[in-house]
């Protein structure tokens, strides 16, 4: 019995031992359970804290309202004519992720696209093509009953949200089209190169002219509505994360009725029309035909329209007056006459004799014709009649090189810089040139040619609304723009104006100047602009018909030119210059002469003189 | 019957954690079944609360009757619980595909959780009884066997979790019960290496998908055959020497042959669960090791589980304001991860209490095992403080992100009728031995 005894007291220390093991485990699990606990909740607390709040929160972007843009006569106190605007409307968006399988999402866009009709095999491509976590938007612009409908059947339609978008307005359809552009989505290229900008994939963005030109400004700031959701992304609750804020508006420095007129008085014609203050360079016109409605661009179903237009031979996306060249033809002459009066001393008294041709002698003689038979004039006079021969004899006689020289000077080969996209070089030639691209030297020929703008030169008609502000500024060009102001989206306060930019001066003598805008005045008075002779204000013009050749038979041979500027005799400060281009027209004095004409009465009603 | 001065003995600091616990498991199954959309609850915490009462009365009833009977009648209990797990496993009623309940319309029972109970009881018996010859191998086949069986029969319901609960429960009754160590070692040993080896051919098969270089070594091993000559070999080195040790008896023989024994048995279990564990077994084992495998399965679980604890701070989101757990993001947050929630809504703070008050029923079982006036209520109350343990690491050390997911419920708090009422009677018992500590 006492062995038994004994086998048990040890037994029962055994136990004991093999018990304290058991709670040195049981101590070291909960220690290790405890130093995990604070790990995560105290350590790790804050990354725990954002992940849950991820799990739960969407945000969903509330886009900002895009500035309006209005015309140069915006005042506060007035009703002002807006030229681009939005209107409210909403847009039907989802994240593919949050969808579980690839069946509910087709299930669920093939019912939206039976409820908002869109092309549901498009769309679900698109979908599938798109980065899943990205917000997609699946439609625009969608009436607010649909938008109910989605709303009181939402099981029926899973992660799908919706939102405000506002959609850009322009009220006057085409007649702004290329001065001020239009939006579109932003598509990969924009989005990789903005990004960094604070651009969202899902954003518009300026694709044109002011739009793009300005977007930043324009764009304003995205807000965001937090949406607390459950793990099936049913809604809990939703607040405003952030408020969007406006774009800032535009004060353009176009004239509405300036505009107005010139679009008009173009009717069917194609090419464009400057208008602009030489003082500053502030462009009252910028118009181009053929022209698009921006509104259809921007539209839901722009499809069919984008290609019609793609597709049009006219190209009414082309910005004629910036992005396109001609030869300047006469109204060349007027840099042909500065040059001689500058550096060769050329007496505009003397006289040379027009027989209606000239020859230039050489191996084989050539005739260079005039429009018709001058007789004899002098320097003030060829310019008001345009006679070619009192030029062809100039320009032999002064050589091309000073001709090219101010050419350049008066920046004819260069951008002017004005402030909307895509404007293109004007294309001077030099003899350097014409060896390189020819393999002949600079001929004589070349010479007479340019001195009366016609051969290799072409010119933009922003580029000679340049030069003309030039001659009517003594020399000093300023840059061209469009911007007058920037206004804050309340537009109380003025976030910046538009100070002009001297973009280079040209020394000119008084002389000189006097005598190319005599020349000018006498076109008006009794010469080849003489349409615009009755006009109270006296203009100053030159036309030009640029001879060419067309790739359609029934389009004329012939460009069209007119520039000018009114008063003859004022300061620069209150004159204003018109370039008037029509492509394919029948002569300056015929198809450009009458849009000048229906511009510079507007200008006189509106009190510019 | 107990008599008066029994009662007056009742370890009041065990059944007041253990009242705490079960009330606070009450409010997390009351915060989880609350809808913030439609604000309506499940009403899951009154089926609860009725479970704790009938738990309770069931709990005090056997706190009453002198647990030695339940000694004397444990073969009985033991292969009572069996038949009805048996009969279950084959007629049950699925729930997700598991015949593991009976169902009673309106409620159910799972007898696998009081097969956890009456094995305990019957450990205990058998150890008790065996207490001299224990240290003798042959002694193990026994209890291996009690263990297997209903281990076995769980595993088909399929229950793997509950199924795997027994196997440490089983180590250390073993080893409190006095088992040679190295006996226990070898067999431990055995389990490791028949669980590893298939376990990192799945990960190389896995995570080497459409990887060729690793396609021969897989095909190697898959195969089985080089597995099963190795262990024939050392199967074969190991009888050679036991043997000569029979007849010779030198140490160096059985230095020999218990390792290789070891080793031989291991192989050949690897083999056998290559081909008996589920794809979806070895890779929920591998996603524990590794979550980000499969971050939308079991891994899911799991990052959702540490997103809910981590964002509970210090002091918690509060009550009912739990978002990982109110807005769905958490699983099984009734039941597997409902200490989540506790470590969500009431932080830190929360859930450090709710660990102590384990802390203090696990120590009162330990206390009350010590403290028992015979070997078998010491075994019954270390086996049953083993079990809650067990469960409690498991369960918790899965919503921590260290302890595989296995699908274990936390006593007294996850909801589940079964395991309360369980769990309850199993601190009946406890507070019977502690009761009648003094005779002996």
């Amino acid at each position: 019995m006492r062995q038994y005894a004994s086998i048990r007291t040890k037994m029962l220390e055994a136990f004991r031992r093999r018990m304290y093991f058991f709670m040195a485990m049981v101590l070291i699990v909960f220690t290790m359970f405890l130093a995990q606990l604070f790990y995560l909740q105290v350590v790790k607390y804050e990354e725990y804290s954002l992940r849950s709040r991820s799990n739960m929160e969407s945000n969903i972007p509330i886009p900002a309202s895009r500035g309006e843009i209005y015309d140069r006569n915006f005042s506060l106190t007035e009703d002002n004519p807006v030229i681009a605007s939005n209107r409210s409307s909403f847009n039907i968006t989802t994240i593919p992720a949050n969808f579980d399988d690839d069946a509910l999402l087709e299930q669920t866009i093939k019912k939206l696209s039976r409820l908002l009709q869109f092309d549901y095999q498009s769309i679900i491509d698109q979908i599938k093509n798109s980065n899943p976590w990205d917000r997609f938007v699946i439609k625009e612009d969608v009436e607010f009953d649909k938008i109910v409908k989605i709303a009181s059947y939402e099981n029926l339609f899973p992660n799908i949200d919706w939102g405000d978008a506002p959609v850009r307005v322009y009220k006057h359809d085409n007649m702004f089209a290329h001065a001020i552009g239009y939006i579109g989505s932003i598509n990969r290229d924009e989005y990789g190169n903005l990004k960094n900008a604070g651009y969202k994939h899902y954003q518009k963005i300026g694709k044109t002219g002011i739009e793009k030109e300005y977007d930043m400004l324009l764009r304003g700031v995205d807000g965001y509505v937090r949406r607390i959701v459950d793990v099936k992304n049913r809604m809990e609750g939703e607040e405003i994360g952030q408020h969007p804020v406006s774009g800032n508006n535009i004060v353009l420095t176009i004239d509405y009725e300036v505009q107005k007129t010139a679009y008009e008085a173009m009717a069917q014609r194609k090419g464009s029309v400057v208008v602009l203050k030489p003082a500053t360079g502030e462009i009252l016109c910028l118009l181009s035909k053929p022209d698009y409605d921006p509104n259809q661009i921007i539209s839901k179903d722009n499809a069919a329209i984008l290609e019609e237009l793609y597709k049009d031979k006219d190209k009414p996306f082309l910005n004629r007056a910036i992005q396109s060249r001609y030869p300047p033809a006469s109204t060349f002459k007027l840099v042909t006459t500065i040059s001689a009066l500058e550096e060769e001393k050329w007496d505009p008294e003397r006289k040379l004799y027009c027989p209606g041709k000239y020859t230039l002698q050489g191996y084989i003689d050539r005739d260079f014709y005039c429009y018709s038979v001058h007789g004899s004039l002098d320097m003030r006079h060829a310019i008001g009649k345009s006679c070619s021969v009192y030029f062809y004899q100039l320009g032999y006689s002064i050589g091309p090189t000073i001709i090219l020289k101010y050419a350049n000077y008066f920046g004819l080969n260069n951008k002017t810089g004005i402030d909307i996209p895509g404007e293109i070089d004007g294309f001077i030639p030099s003899k350097k040139w014409k060896l390189k691209t020819f393999g002949q030297p600079w001929f004589d020929g070349d010479t007479l040619n340019l001195s009366i703008g016609q051969g290799f030169i072409a010119v933009t008609n922003i580029g000679m609304a340049n030069l003309v502000s030039g001659i009517v500024n003594e020399g000093v060009l300023y840059k061209p723009h469009l911007v007058k102001s920037i206004r804050s989206n309340n537009n109380q306060g003025i976030i910046s104006s538009h100070t002009p930019e001297k973009l280079k001066e040209v020394p000119l003598s008084q002389t000189t100047l006097n005598v190319v805008k005599q020349g000018m005045r006498i076109a008006v008075k009794n010469g080849t602009a003489a349409r615009l002779g009755y006009i109270k204000v006296p203009i100053c013009g030159k036309t030009g018909t640029a001879q060419t050749r067309s790739r359609r038979k029934d389009d004329a041979s012939q460009h069209a030119w007119f520039v000018g500027f009114a008063p003859y005799d004022g300061k620069p400060e209150d004159s204003v210059v018109v370039v008037v281009m029509v492509e394919y027209g029948i002569a300056g004095a015929v198809s450009a002469v009458p849009v000048a004409e229906a511009v510079f009465n507007k200008l006189y009603r509106l009190g510019y003189f | 019957m107990a008599k008066k001065n029994e009662l007056q003995n009742i370890n009041f600091p065990l059944l007041v954690s253990v009242i705490l616990i079960v009330v606070i498991g009450i409010l997390m199954i009351y915060s989880t079944g609350f809808d913030p959309i439609d604000k309506l609850n499940n009403g899951l915490y009154k089926k609860q609360m009725v479970w704790f009462g009938i738990g309770f009365v069931l709990m005090m009833t056997v706190a009453l009757i002198n647990y030695r009977l339940m000694g004397d009648y444990s073969l009985y209990i033991y292969i009572g619980i069996l038949f009805i797990l048996v009969l279950t496993t084959i007629f049950g009623t699925p729930v997700r595909s598991a015949r593991a309940w009976i169902n009673f319309g309106f409620f159910s029972i799972q007898p696998s959780e009081f097969m956890k109970l009456g094995y305990i009881i019957l450990m205990a018996k058998f150890l008790e009884i065996r207490e001299r010859d224990i240290q003798n191998f042959r002694e193990l086949m026994i209890p291996s066997l009690i263990t297997i069986i209903p281990v076995f029969i769980i595993y088909m319901q399929p229950d793997f979790g509950t199924a795997m609960i027994f196997i440490p429960i089983f180590f250390t009754m073993l080893f409190l019960g006095g088992a040679d160590v190295s006996q226990i070692g070898s067999i431990i040993s055995i389990a490791a290496i028949g669980l590893l080896l298939p376990m990192i051919l799945t990960y190389t098969e896995w995570v080497g998908q459409g990887n060729e270089d690793l396609n021969p070594i897989i095909s190697f091993f898959k195969g089985s055959d080089l597995l099963f000559i190795i262990a024939g070999a050392l199967l074969m080195i190991a009888i050679v020497a036991f043997v000569l040790h029979f007849f010779f008896i030198k140490k160096i023989y059985r230095k020999i042959y218990i390792p290789s024994m070891v080793f031989s048995m291991g192989l050949f279990l690897s083999v056998f669960i290559q081909h008996f564990l589920k794809d979806y077994q070895k890779k929920r084992i591998l996603v524990f090791l590794n979550p980000t495998l499969d971050p939308h399965g079991s891994g899911y679980n799991v990052i959702q589980s540490k997103i809910a604890i981590g964002s509970g701070g210090f002091i918690g989101k509060g009550f009912l304001h739990g978002t990982q757990s109110q807005l769905g993001f958490l699983p099984e947050k009734t039941t597997d991860f409902i200490f989540s929630v506790v470590a969500e809504e009431w932080g830190l703070l929360g859930s450090t209490i709710l660990i102590a008050l384990f802390a203090v029923i696990i120590f009162k079982g330990i206390q009350i095992a010590f403290e028992a006036s015979d070997k078998f209520g010491m075994l019954l109350a270390s086996g049953i403080t083993t079990m809650f343990f067990f469960h409690m690491i498991i369960n918790i050390g899965m919503t921590l992100g260290i302890m595989p997911v296995t699908g274990l419920p936390l006593t007294f708090v996850s909801y589940g009728g079964s395991n309360l009422v369980m769990s309850l009677i199993a601190v009946g018992i406890l507070l019977n031995i502690h009761m009648r500590k003094t005779i002996r």
